[in-house]
């Protein structure tokens, strides 16, 4: 009886937040996939059930495929700034290069910009980006490098970057603390033993820190990548999308084709892709894990 | 023990008053509107009040969000069968698609009971009407004109233009006396859909035009006239040849019209509702004026057309408070309120009689009369067409402003998803 009673504790402990996840995630996943079948609107109530169109027709869009090229853009450039250089920096705060009290201050300078809100700094940012008037162009033309000016944000060429560049300022310092965790968590008799071998501080990075925070370096790139590819806030504050759909994302093209479009069976079809790429993300970290 | 017959007799006067003022208001009607600027509920809170005071049965339920937000909100609510009772619409097409969702209560028989009616122009009614039926109240009535800067004029010797080529040999004169044309922030693309709607009303006939709009006409004919291809031609024009500011696609509409206001260009396409943000500023005291959008000399739209619509509430075809809706309805466009409106939001109202002299800045006034005198209101075009075609014009027009679209090629992508939304609809 007791054994029995044993073998169902820990399923009911599992059983609320299993519950309120089928509720909460799976349950509206599972019905996006449904809404993604059907063409309807907001306005109008009924429902046509129209099989895979509304998918033939967002990959027959060529807007999706500048947004996924956008999404892509934005999960390399993070992985490389917020998971490497963060990592780097995360290696030199630690290292007791700095005093103390630089240490410090160099530490929460980099964290400080994690704490704004997304909208304000969108919009920090595009005061600085403003032609003419902007920090930007007015520290281009008052150092007479006016030529290198760009309508940054209003130009097709260069507003995506313009983003993600608020981005990296943005999170990297948020890496960088999660990472400064992590090397904390080393023992620091390996770094010891390093030193008293001679090891320079390359070296002790190179074969203590890398190894040591390999787990957390994964896990953090497919955080960075999941971010990547659900990133909407920023865009929409910063362009909308535009100029001419050029900073457009999956995130701003599903939320347009729901409110804007009024298509919301094709918009609920982003939504599943946003869903299977991050399903695959997912499944990939797992198994790197699994191989680990 | 005091301090304990004190908290019972709080408790027993708050729960008492709480219960007789849920006795008092029978009925609540939600009303949403898009002017949460504190000029605007400065009319819209004691509006409220004054109609719960003479109506103690019902409670009106209050909510505003801005412009932009406005467009999402009332699809999210529609959706989520959140519908409130009283709620905002642009006329035109963003109103007919709740008409022919059945989303919005048919209230013909209502305005049209012989007295209601005679409140409101005709032309203010039509906008909000689908199928013959009407499903709108207008509120207030706007149009778009240039504004320029009379100072800027005058230095440069510089006569009002008549014609499109006037305008843009304009821009070329000020453009050489090293002054901005046009203040132009079109990084949310309504603001080109401004000019572009105007212009195409003034090359496309009108017939044409609404039928395309209204995705009536015949699918292989949707968008094929030429006068579309002309107006994104002298739109890109109007850019191409220096008339708008540098890096308009990353500049907004505030912050074009805060440069213009502070004397830092010489015109600025603007809203009749925004005229009393000039007060005070330098443009105020250095002088302007207005004309409307020139027209075109061989044009084959109507060349006395100027872009502007009625705005106005719907009510919702589920609400269970119809009779209360209306009588709030009633209640803001009776002549007193549509005063109180006018005077205190700065904006025109669409009951007649409501502008006058005393209440009113004269150029609203003036502006009035460009309305009354225009041939015909080309609504606003982002309101006016389908949203989806929409869509893909106002993207198409910041290709232009980029050099990375062509006219023919942005109609030709209007024209197929003009064809798509026609075929699902």
């Amino acid at each position: 009886m007791s054994s029995r009673i044993h073998r169902i504790v820990p399923y009911l402990f599992v059983l609320p937040p299993l519950i309120l996840l089928a509720v909460f995630v799976y349950g509206p996943a599972f019905e996006n996939v449904i809404f993604s079948l059907h063409s309807w609107s907001s306005i109008n109530p009924d429902w046509e059930f129209v099989g895979l169109r509304n998918y033939r027709q967002l990959f027959a869009n060529p807007v999706f495929w500048v947004s996924l090229s956008n999404n892509t853009l934005y999960a390399v450039i993070s992985v490389i700034v917020q998971v490497f250089v963060a990592l780097g920096i995360a290696a030199v705060l630690s290292a007791g290069i700095f005093r103390p009290r630089l240490n410090t201050f160099f530490r929460t300078s980099v964290f400080l910009p994690a704490i704004l809100p997304v909208t304000v700094v969108g919009l920090l940012w595009q005061l600085i980006y403003q032609p003419s008037i902007g920090l930007i162009d007015q520290f281009l033309f008052s150092t007479g490098l006016g030529n290198l000016s760009r309508v940054w944000l209003g130009e097709e060429q260069t507003a995506i970057y313009a983003i993600i560049l608020v981005s990296q300022w943005q999170w990297t310092g948020y890496m960088v603390a999660l990472f400064m965790v992590a090397i904390a968590a080393i023992p620091t008799d390996l770094y010891e033993a390093l030193e008293m071998e001679g090891a320079t501080r390359i070296q002790q990075f190179r074969y203590v820190t890398l190894p040591g925070v390999r787990e957390s370096t994964l896990i953090f790139t497919v955080i960075t990548i999941f971010g990547a590819f659900k990133v909407f806030d920023i865009v929409w504050v910063m362009t909308a999308g535009g100029p001419n759909r050029a900073s457009e994302v999956l995130g701003t093209h599903m939320y347009r084709s729901a409110f804007r479009d009024d298509v919301v069976g094709y918009s609920s079809a982003v939504a599943t892709v946003i869903f299977v790429i991050t399903i695959c993300v997912g499944i990939v970290q797992l198994m790197l894990q699994r191989d680990e | 023990m005091r301090h304990h017959r004190v908290t019972a007799l709080a408790m027993i006067t708050l729960f008492g008053s709480a219960a007789f003022s849920v006795a008092l208001a029978d009925t609540t009607i939600n009303f949403l509107h898009k002017w949460p600027e504190p000029e605007n509920m400065a009319y819209f809170e004691p509006a409220v009040e004054a109609f719960e005071t003479a109506n103690p049965d019902i409670d009106v339920e209050m909510e505003a969000v801005a412009d932009e937000p406005y467009k999402d909100k009332i699809r999210v609510l529609m959706a989520s069968r959140q519908v409130p009772d009283v709620f905002f619409s642009w006329s035109g097409e963003f109103g007919k698609n709740f008409a022919r969702g059945g989303r919005a209560y048919d209230i013909t028989d209502y305005v049209y009971d012989g007295e209601w009616e005679k409140v409101f122009p005709e032309a203010a009614l039509q906008p909000f009407k689908f199928e013959g039926r009407l499903y709108g109240v207008p509120i207030n009535v706007d149009a778009k004109f240039m504004l320029y800067n009379t100072s800027v004029f005058e230095e440069h010797g510089i006569e009002v233009p008549e014609t499109f080529d006037d305008l843009l040999a304009v821009c070329a004169t000020l453009n050489e006396a090293g002054v901005v044309p046009i203040n132009f922030g079109n990084q949310f693309p309504w603001a080109a859909s401004h000019y572009i709607g105007e212009i195409i009303a003034k090359l496309v006939p009108n017939d044409v035009r609404t039928a395309d709009y209204a995705l009536t006409r015949p699918a292989d004919e949707l968008y094929t006239h030429t006068g579309y291809v002309e107006a994104l031609t002298a739109f890109q024009q109007l850019n191409d040849e220096g008339c708008f500011n540098r890096g308009s696609n990353a500049l907004t509409h505030p912050i074009a019209r805060g440069s213009f206001l502070a004397g830092r260009g010489a015109m600025i396409y603007m809203q009749m509702v925004e005229f009393g943000r000039i007060s005070g500023s330098p443009i105020d005291e250095s002088g302007w004026d207005f004309f409307t959008l020139p027209a075109f000399s061989d044009g084959a739209g109507d060349p006395g057309i100027i872009t502007g619509a009625p705005d106005g509430f719907m009510i919702s075809s589920e609400t269970e408070n119809i009779d209360e809706a209306i009588q709030f309805l009633k209640f803001l466009t009776t002549p007193e309120q549509a005063k109180q409106y006018v005077d205190i939001t700065g904006m025109t109202s669409s009951v007649k009689g409501a502008v006058t002299a005393e209440n009113a800045d004269e150029r609203v006034l003036q502006g009035l009369k460009y309305l009354d005198a225009a041939s015909g209101l080309a609504l606003w075009l982002d309101t006016d067409m389908d949203a989806r075609s929409t869509e893909v014009l106002l993207a198409g027009a910041q290709g232009i402003i980029g050099g990375t679209e062509t006219p023919e090629g942005v109609m030709e992508e209007v024209r197929h998803t003009a064809k798509l939304v026609q075929q699902e609809r």
